[in-house]
């Protein structure tokens, strides 16, 4: 090989190039890299916030059913029905947080309060099952389920997500006959096969996914007995229309 | 102590980052021809996944994630979109000790795995297990038990298939399934079999 | 006149690159071996093709990045180097997809980050770019990004055809179907479902002239 040739290779393999090389290469990657990631960051934020929305607004059956949303419409309804809300360990409707508060949302059209939606973050398979259970004003009934992020495997656990197991949480009863708190579970294998009694109070098991029927039940029994003070707030006004803004004043 | 029992099953079992997953499937057919290169690679990949997932996860936890470099003063960055090139970095290197480590101890085993050995590092499992590990929000001692049982489950599907493959070396395959396809077929049975364990509860 | 020739020629040199990528010179556990690490996401043909284009992207300016800098890059870092690039493409695939297309990078989660780790594009890397142009480099890794989307469509179609009876998304079998007794095929939307379309399309692809075939 030619002298010019060989002293161009070695000057390519020694120390000092290689250092130089490597410290442009990784500056003018992480230039690009570090660029792109924070001009997309607010684009990312607001992703978050609009499905957190999305899926509260389905758990409350508050989106219309074959219409293309876009996120201004998303947002619009969201600012028409659903307000933010706390509750005090007494059950109390809080406007803001305070130390040992617990979050939940209000489901209210033209000023009345038609229910409420509690937030769940419960254990999973793998990782962490966030969702929403929306309950109707009687504070017994639920009216809807959402799931927005799970880590469970896909195709078994993973249909915690579809519409059919979500769907089949509607109407199902909290309390049972003796008005004790018993939350929903999910059966192993489907409901039809459980004793009357029971029915109201479970939903469709998915096949192969036993461990996260178990985790997401305990998770929600959990969560409910927290949030119970908030629903007895609820069961205590049943019959009388609530006022949103009396609501939170009381 | 039982939850990371139960994360350990579950991880060899029915989340088999190879069988339910599909990851790290370029070794797992190349180096199954026999059980001594299947055993010898798998060995390897557990130690690599039990190191690099906690090491991964210190570096994510403590350098990357939101609201990480706290303690250095800089509560509100948030650098994760960095983990890809910092984990594959890690992890290249532990490769590299891994091999010098082999190496050492056994010319005859490093000699046998070849190319294998290096390609460990672009083994879709080990960026897999720490990719897993962050999104579903480990603790430092679950990445150690969760890397552990990913290794597990893998070299047990791939010393499964070395078995398998040793029966059917006489088998009358067609033609055009021979090879890569009829390992294809061979693995979504083993795939089938392992989800059978999803009915165990512990 | 003579620019014309020169045009031409350079069209059917494109042409033969991508000819050769997609569809001759790969044989086909080469590049099977390459859409493994995605099989995950062909549960959906729409989760599948946002993951080809990705993949096929990131395949060719990787090809065209790393061949600019072939004649700079020390010999002993190769292939540190080529991870960076890589690497560096996907993130920045991955930051544009969370914004853009968020619901659908829900769903691939972790598969875009293990677009760094696919042989076809450190393979192509390796035995092409190093070698040739940029622009040569960059039309050949689209060209393999296509023979990867190609298949990784394929088990998509099927599994989800097969395994929910939609076509991204739409419902396509007609009711008397249903009727009949035909019954979503759940194995296809589990993990031995991909298995079995995979090595059952090997073979088919196998069987079909013109396609060199691998070594055993």
């Amino acid at each position: 090989m030619s002298d010019k040739k060989k002293s161009n290779r070695s000057f390519k393999n020694s120390r000092v190039y290689v250092v130089f090389f490597a410290l442009t290469v990784a500056l003018v990657f992480s230039v690009l890299i570090t660029s792109a990631a924070t001009m997309l960051k607010p684009l990312h934020q607001q992703n978050r916030i609009l499905d957190k929305k999305t899926n509260l607004l389905e758990a409350a059956n508050l989106l219309p059913e074959n219409e293309k949303m876009t996120p201004e419409k998303i947002q619009a309804i969201y600012d028409t029905h659903i307000r933010e809300v706390h509750a005090d360990p007494r059950g109390q409707i809080l406007r803001s947080a305070t130390g040992d508060s617990l979050q939940l949302y209000l489901i209210h059209t033209d000023q009345q309060v038609q229910g409420y939606i509690v937030p769940i973050s419960t254990r999973g398979l793998w990782g962490k099952i966030h969702g929403y259970l929306a309950f109707e004003a009687d504070g017994e009934t639920v009216a809807g389920f959402s799931v927005y992020s799970h880590s469970e495997t896909p195709g078994l656990g993973g249909e915690i997500e579809s519409q059919w197991f979500q769907d089949n949480f509607k109407g199902k009863k909290i309390l049972n006959a003796h008005n004790q708190l018993v939350s929903v579970s999910i059966a192993k294998g489907r409901t039809e096969n459980l004793p009357e009694s029971l029915q109201d109070h479970y939903v469709d098991g998915i096949s192969g996914a036993t461990l996260t029927g178990r985790y997401l039940s305990e998770g929600l029994e959990e969560t409910l007995t927290q949030y119970e003070p908030v629903s007895i707030t609820f069961r205590q006004k049943k019959g009388t229309q609530t006022h949103l803004e009396t609501l939170l004043d009381e | 102590m039982g939850d990371l029992l139960s994360l350990f099953i579950n991880s060899v079992f029915i989340g088999n980052i190879l069988l339910a997953y599909f990851l790290g499937i370029c070794s797992f057919i190349a180096v199954s021809k026999t059980l001594e290169t299947a055993t010898g690679l798998g060995l390897a990949v557990i130690f690599v996944l039990t190191v690099t997932s906690p090491v991964n996860w210190l570096i994510y936890h403590g350098l990357l994630a939101p609201g990480a470099l706290a303690w250095a003063g800089f509560p509100e960055l948030d650098l994760s979109f960095l983990k890809f090139i910092t984990f594959i970095a890690v992890i290249a290197a532990m490769v590299q000790a891994v091999e010098m480590v082999i190496d050492r101890y056994s010319p005859l085993l490093y000699a046998t795995l070849g190319v294998f050995l290096p390609l460990i590092a672009v083994n879709c499992a080990i960026l897999g297990t720490s990719l897993f590990m962050v999104e579903r929000n480990h603790t430092f001692i679950e990445s150690v038990v969760f890397g552990a049982g990913s290794g597990t489950g893998w070299m047990l599907a791939i010393v499964s298939l070395a078995a398998i493959r040793k029966k059917v070396r006489y088998a009358d395959v067609p033609k055009g399934l021979d090879g890569f396809g009829f390992i294809m077929i061979i693995a979504g049975l083993m795939a089938m079999t392992f989800m059978m364990f999803s009915g165990i509860t512990l | 006149m003579n620019k014309d020739i020169f045009m031409q020629n350079d069209l059917s040199h494109y042409k033969e690159i991508l000819v050769k990528g997609i569809w001759r010179e790969n044989p086909v556990a080469y590049q099977v071996l390459g859409i493994c690490s995605a099989l995950a996401v062909t549960v959906k043909m729409s989760t599948a093709l946002v993951m080809s284009i990705a993949l096929t992207l990131v395949a060719g300016f990787s090809g065209l990045i790393i061949s600019s800098l072939r004649h700079l890059i020390p010999s002993n870092i190769r292939i540190i180097v080529e991870l960076t690039v890589i690497a560096s493409l996907v993130i920045i695939t991955d930051q544009i997809l969370q914004a853009y297309l968020y619901d659908i990078s829900k769903q691939l989660s972790i598969f875009v980050g293990l677009i760094i780790t696919n042989c076809i594009i450190l393979g192509r890397a390796e035995a092409f770019a190093l070698a040739n142009n940029p622009a040569d480099s960059f039309v050949d890794g689209i060209a393999n990004g296509l023979g990867y989307s190609m298949i990784l469509m394929a088990v998509a179609f099927f599994r989800e055809l097969l395994g929910s009876g939609h076509f991204f998304g739409f419902s396509v079998i007609p009711r008397f179907v249903y009727d009949m007794g035909f019954q979503d095929m759940g194995i296809m939307v589990l993990a031995p479902g991909a298995f079995f379309i995979i090595g059952l399309l090997v073979w088919l692809k196998n069987s079909l002239p013109g396609i060199s075939h691998e070594k055993k």
